[in-house]
């Protein structure tokens, strides 16, 4: 099993695994500020310096949820139809549109949005350049004059490679916790 | 026919006052009014069939899938024999949701108030504590089970209706399903749903979002622009797919038929009339067929909608009162042309928001490869990340918002482009049929067809 995209979180989060990048450390400090960083892209909607940090096999995907009782967790993940099933050129199709036309309305006028990046866990991978990480995001969104922020929380299981200095992102799993989506769309990146 | 009355608001306000047919103008007070909403609630959602879902989402026996029916929320069960049920989800105790999963395999639905318990059939098994007998003796067990919707699976699709006397399927879908069968029962093993929905919230009235199924094609030459600007499509002019054939029906149903020379140009040749029907298919198959398919599609067709299937597939339409329907070409770099097929229906859920629900589907005899395809390039096409359909969700909201200034109430929708051209004289088809540049007929058959329900009695 991958697990970078666990099937079943009772032993993907079993605590005190041995190959945790301790909190603090600095592999995980430079991670959590790659993460920071990314967060600020976004919400600056700096799309352009947000694709240079994907790296060319990217994985980004974002499963369907589904109410589902208490001992059958894995099936409220569904990885057929997804709301994002992305490769990194059709990420860069995505941001194409946005940056290359006057016609992107989704979000022209942007949403003003706040990407909270938290609860931050890292582990070393086999590949001494790879790291699992896993953060939660709270992304509140809002769009014109409506005052009561759009809200959505997810949790998101990635694969960084180190290049160079900094790192890349090569596999992002967003499980988002709504099965019924507030936002009225995904034209933003989480 | 269905019985009129007048339907009138409380302050005196007929629809016949909001729906002007001489003008072909809708006031905007119709689109997010609370009052009108909860007619609509009884007298479309409660009246017409309404799409749910497909079989292929409950294969096996006692497979059950949960879904809301206008605003009432529904139990589909697969039973032993094959068949399907559409059980309303409502305990008969006291109004408890009997069945609080979206999926799953049960026998028995328990509910988890007072522990009545229920065959997946809807049949009232018996409350706990047998003797002390919780449901008492004034109502029969029969009396007591979940209450059943009238259903009809139509090319694997589920439909159900609360009304129990009115119009067959097949007379809901009159002359159009000559159309539709062109669809959705085209193939020997039909369609397959390739996962469950995707859903989500737009904070928008449902009709903002289903009148512009009805086959609104002017709106994709400005809102979808960077579909020309940005991918190329009709090599970066959009007004070459505008040019079609439009069929509608008063019944509101509509599908846009567009000729597939105006879009690929290995197609060209088409007009020509040297091409077999067997040479064209081959060059460009219908949205979603690969070339294996062929020899079922025309066991399943008639020659003439074959014929037009092959020249003017209907690519994107509705099905009233809320069903979005897209099989649209994606052409590939490599001259591959994948089909994408989708299925929306947007669920009321008040005046002022509606729950989008994407159903992503594909042939079940199409190659597992294809089906991959094309459920990648419909999720970054249509739905919540759909880079076509992100666009839409912002005008919907703020319609429904303008509709209830104290000016902005008394704007009209106007749907005054009309069209004048007659029909080819070969057009094969039944139904009214619109021919030429995109016109607003079918869109302002969709507000006849709602004003007819509205106007009917309970
Ligand atoms: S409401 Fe369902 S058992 Fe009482
Ligand atoms: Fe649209």
């Amino acid at each position: 099993m991958n697990a970078a995209t666990p099937t079943d979180f009772s032993v993907a989060d079993a605590p005190f695994r041995a190959n945790r990048v301790p909190v603090g450390s600095p592999a995980y400090n430079q991670i959590t500020e790659f993460l920071y960083e990314e967060a600020w892209l976004l919400d600056e909607i700096r799309l352009a310096e947000w694709v240079e940090r994907l790296d060319d096999d990217l994985r980004y995907t974002c499963p369907v949820r589904q109410t589902r009782p208490l001992n059958q967790q894995a099936a409220s993940i569904v990885r057929t139809v997804m709301h994002f099933d992305e490769t990194y050129a059709s990420i860069r199709g995505r941001v194409g549109r946005i940056t290359d036309t006057r016609s992107a309305w989704a979000e022209d006028p942007p949403s003003r949005t706040r990407r909270l990046v938290t609860n931050i866990l890292v582990e070393a991978t086999d590949k001494p350049d790879e790291f699992e990480v896993k953060s939660y995001l709270l992304c509140s969104r809002s769009r014109f004059d409506e005052t009561n922020l759009l809200m959505l929380s997810c949790v998101r299981h990635d694969l960084l490679r180190r290049h160079g200095a900094s790192f890349k992102l090569a596999r992002r799993e967003i499980i988002i916790d709504q099965t019924v989506l507030g936002f009225p769309n995904l034209a933003i990146f989480l | 026919m269905l019985d009129r009355t007048r339907t009138t608001l409380s302050d005196g306000t007929t629809i016949d006052d909001l729906i002007n047919v001489q003008t072909r103008e809708v006031q905007l007070r119709a689109i997010s009014d609370p009052e009108l909403y909860d007619i609509e609630m009884r007298k479309v959602f409660g009246k017409t069939w309404l799409l749910l879902g497909h079989e292929s989402e409950i294969p096996n026996p006692g497979d059950f899938i949960t879904r809301l029916m206008g605003s009432d929320p529904v139990l589909i069960t697969r039973q032993k024999d094959g068949s399907i049920k559409v059980l309303l989800n409502v305990c008969p105790h006291r109004g408890m949701r009997v069945c609080t999963s979206d999926a799953g395999n049960a026998k028995v639905h328990t509910c988890i108030y007072h522990g009545w318990a229920f065959k997946n059939d809807g049949d009232f098994i018996g409350a706990p504590v047998a003797g002390e007998k919780m449901h008492g003796d004034i109502l029969p067990k029969e009396k007591l089970g979940l209450t059943q919707a009238r259903s009809h699976l139509y090319g694997g699709l589920i439909f159900a209706t609360w009304n129990f006397d009115g119009p067959s399927f097949d007379e809901f879908l009159g002359e159009m399903k000559w159309y539709y069968d062109m669809l959705f029962q085209r193939t020997d093993r039909g369609l397959e749903v390739l996962g469950p929905p995707q859903r989500f919230t737009i904070k928008a009235n449902w009709k903002t979002a289903c009148e512009q199924s009805a086959a609104d094609g002017f709106h994709t030459l400005t809102l979808h622009r960077w579909l020309g600007e940005f991918a190329k499509f009709g090599d970066g002019d959009l007004t070459t797919s505008m040019y079609g054939t439009e069929v509608g029906s008063l019944q509101g149903h509509a599908l846009r038929c567009m000729p597939v020379a105006n879009k690929f140009k290995q197609a060209a040749g088409f007009r020509d009339g040297n091409l077999t029907l067997e040479e064209k298919l081959a060059i460009v198959p219908p949205p979603g067929i690969t070339k294996e398919m062929l020899p079922e599609l025309i066991r399943n067709l008639t020659p003439e909608q074959l014929g037009l299937l092959v020249d003017s597939p209907p690519q994107v339409g509705g099905m009233f009162p809320n069903v979005l329907i897209a099989f649209i070409y994606v052409p590939q770099p490599d001259g591959e042309i994948i089909g994408l097929t989708s299925l929306h229906t947007y669920i009321p859920k008040g005046p002022d928001e509606l729950e989008f629900c994407n159903y992503i589907l594909a042939e079940k005899d199409a190659p597992e490869e294809h089906k991959q395809k094309a459920l990648q390039f419909a999720v970054r096409m249509l739905g919540t990340s759909g880079m076509v359909e992100q666009d839409d969700s912002d005008t919907w909201p703020h319609i429904t918002q303008t509709a209830k200034g104290a000016a902005g109430r008394n704007i009209t929708m106007k749907y005054q482009a009309i069209c004048n051209t007659p029909p080819r004289p070969d057009w094969p088809g039944p139904a009214l049929v619109y021919e030429g540049f995109t016109k607003d007929d079918t869109q302002w058959n969709w507000w006849l067809a709602y004003r007819d329900l509205m106007n009917s009695a309970l």
